[in-house]
């Protein structure tokens, strides 16, 4: 497949200077053994436009900063192998999130207000002693805090999330996995009820339509269903209880 | 939260709301089901269907049932509609941005609630004023509007089916392919049922 002839079509637009519009612009590359998006992307932008603007730090799907829209999936730019797609590729900034220019979105700022909203920290009254020894957790709630863990933040979730597209307060699944992560960890002390208070509305975990968008584009293949059920039912739980 | 939303909000209003959409859903489905194999029992002859109808009339059960459903219809049509965004632009541009099968599903699970709503009226209406059910009279109503029936079937069935599916993979009991795997059978099943019902009243009105 490779020395194939590429085009991008490649979404442009700078918010900042007043007298931009946004447009696509297309861009022809020829294909590499082992090309991804952002490699393609480095490519363009090193030797036809480097004005080219689009987010990257780790080129190994670690860091989540090049989620984008690629030919209509969110998927991120690392990742993403120009062998498995057709010779015209469209890439689109991610929606939802506010946009820097180009193909760069702003994910820091809605995930800084996630983690205020939920208080994605352990509470607690306990006193911490450095120098006593680890509290022992057993391996399987060890495990299931470690899964939620690994989302790396990306975004992909959200933008392709009708709800978050429709209703910006919405946590989505980042926010609601974060929660998750807090619920099975056995050293915080908040109880069904305090959660309610925060995601028990169509704001958070009543406000999931179903479509599973965010399971079917997480590139860390978290089980966001499973995630997202298991909130559900212990909220539901939690507000017929009173 | 604006404060009219703080003041005036049940905190569990959305929770209760969800748990409306969801039991009435699953009841409509249920009865949708219930109402094929009922239909389908013409295909043990039109005396044994009369009898069957005249059962259901003698014990109320159809004075019971058909208020009921209209009842439980009308909550899923409130609590569903806080699901559609007041710009339907939004939806259609979402959907064609990002690319995604559920989605589609979805929107189209609007479309055909649409088209319940309306056909669901008419059925009613034209069953209600030709009341009591008799194989002779479902026989006419089979034979002249069978287009109306088929559009009303796959409809209904493709709303009921992923409308279930939805419900399932919500609330995580199952796994979403087994449960999309089982739906998507009921749902071939109870088609073919209502198709082989159709055909057995179209042969009584000798229009096979």
């Amino acid at each position: 497949m490779a020395n194939r002839q590429l085009t991008f079509n490649i979404f442009r637009y700078n918010p900042t200077n007043p007298k931009d519009k946004p447009h696509m612009q297309t861009y022809q590359l020829q294909e590499t053994e082992g090309m991804t998006i952002f490699v393609a992307l480095n490519m363009i932008r090193e030797e036809q436009d480097p004005s080219l603007m689009f987010d990257f730090v780790c080129r190994a799907a670690i860091c989540g900063s090049c989620g984008m829209l690629i030919n209509g999936k969110p998927r991120l730019a690392c990742r993403t192998l120009t062998k498995d797609l057709p010779p015209e590729i469209t890439l689109l900034p991610l929606p939802v999130f506010k946009l820097i220019g180009d193909l760069s979105v702003d994910t820091g700022t809605w995930f800084r207000h996630i983690s205020l909203k939920t208080e994605a920290w352990i509470h607690t009254d306990k006193e911490f002693d450095p120098r006593a020894q680890e509290e022992r957790m057993d391996n399987k709630t060890a495990y299931d805090i470690y899964e939620a863990e690994r989302c790396i933040e990306c975004g992909c979730c959200i933008a392709g999330c009708l709800t978050a597209n429709l209703r910006p307060e919405f946590l989505g699944a980042a926010g609601l996995n974060r929660v998750a992560r807090f619920m099975v960890d056995p050293r915080d002390k908040r109880s069904a009820k305090d959660y309610f208070e925060v995601i028990g509305s169509d704001e958070g975990t009543f406000g999931c339509y179903g479509l599973m968008a965010c399971e079917d584009n997480c590139p860390m293949e978290l089980p966001l269903q499973q995630q997202l059920a298991f909130v559900r039912r212990k909220m539901a739980w939690a507000g017929l209880k009173r | 939260m604006s404060l009219v939303r703080t003041l005036g909000k049940n905190p569990r209003c959305d929770l209760y709301l969800d748990l409306a959409q969801m039991i009435s859903g699953i009841l409509l489905v249920g009865f949708l089901w219930t109402h094929m194999l009922f239909v389908a029992v013409i295909l043990l002859g039109p005396a044994t269907y009369d009898s069957f109808a005249r059962f259901l009339d003698d014990y109320y059960l159809s004075y019971i049932g058909i208020p009921f459903i209209g009842l439980v219809a009308l909550v899923h049509v409130i609590t569903v509609c806080r699901r559609i965004p007041s710009r339907y632009q939004e939806l259609w541009e979402h959907a064609k941005l990002v690319r995604h099968t559920d989605t589609w599903t979805w929107l189209f699970q609007l479309v055909t609630a649409l088209g319940i709503v309306i056909l669901v009226m008419i059925h009613v209406w034209s069953v209600l004023t030709g009341w009591p059910i008799e194989a002779v009279k479902s026989t006419e109503r089979m034979t002249s509007f069978w287009w109306f029936y088929i559009a009303l079937l796959l409809l209904g069935e493709y709303h009921a089916g992923f409308g279930l599916y939805r419900i399932f993979v919500k609330w995580g009991w199952i796994k979403r392919k087994t449960i999309g795997w089982v739906t998507k059978t009921i749902t071939i099943i109870i088609v073919g049922l209502g198709l082989a019902a159709l055909w057995a009243f179209l042969q009584l009105g000798g229009a096979v």
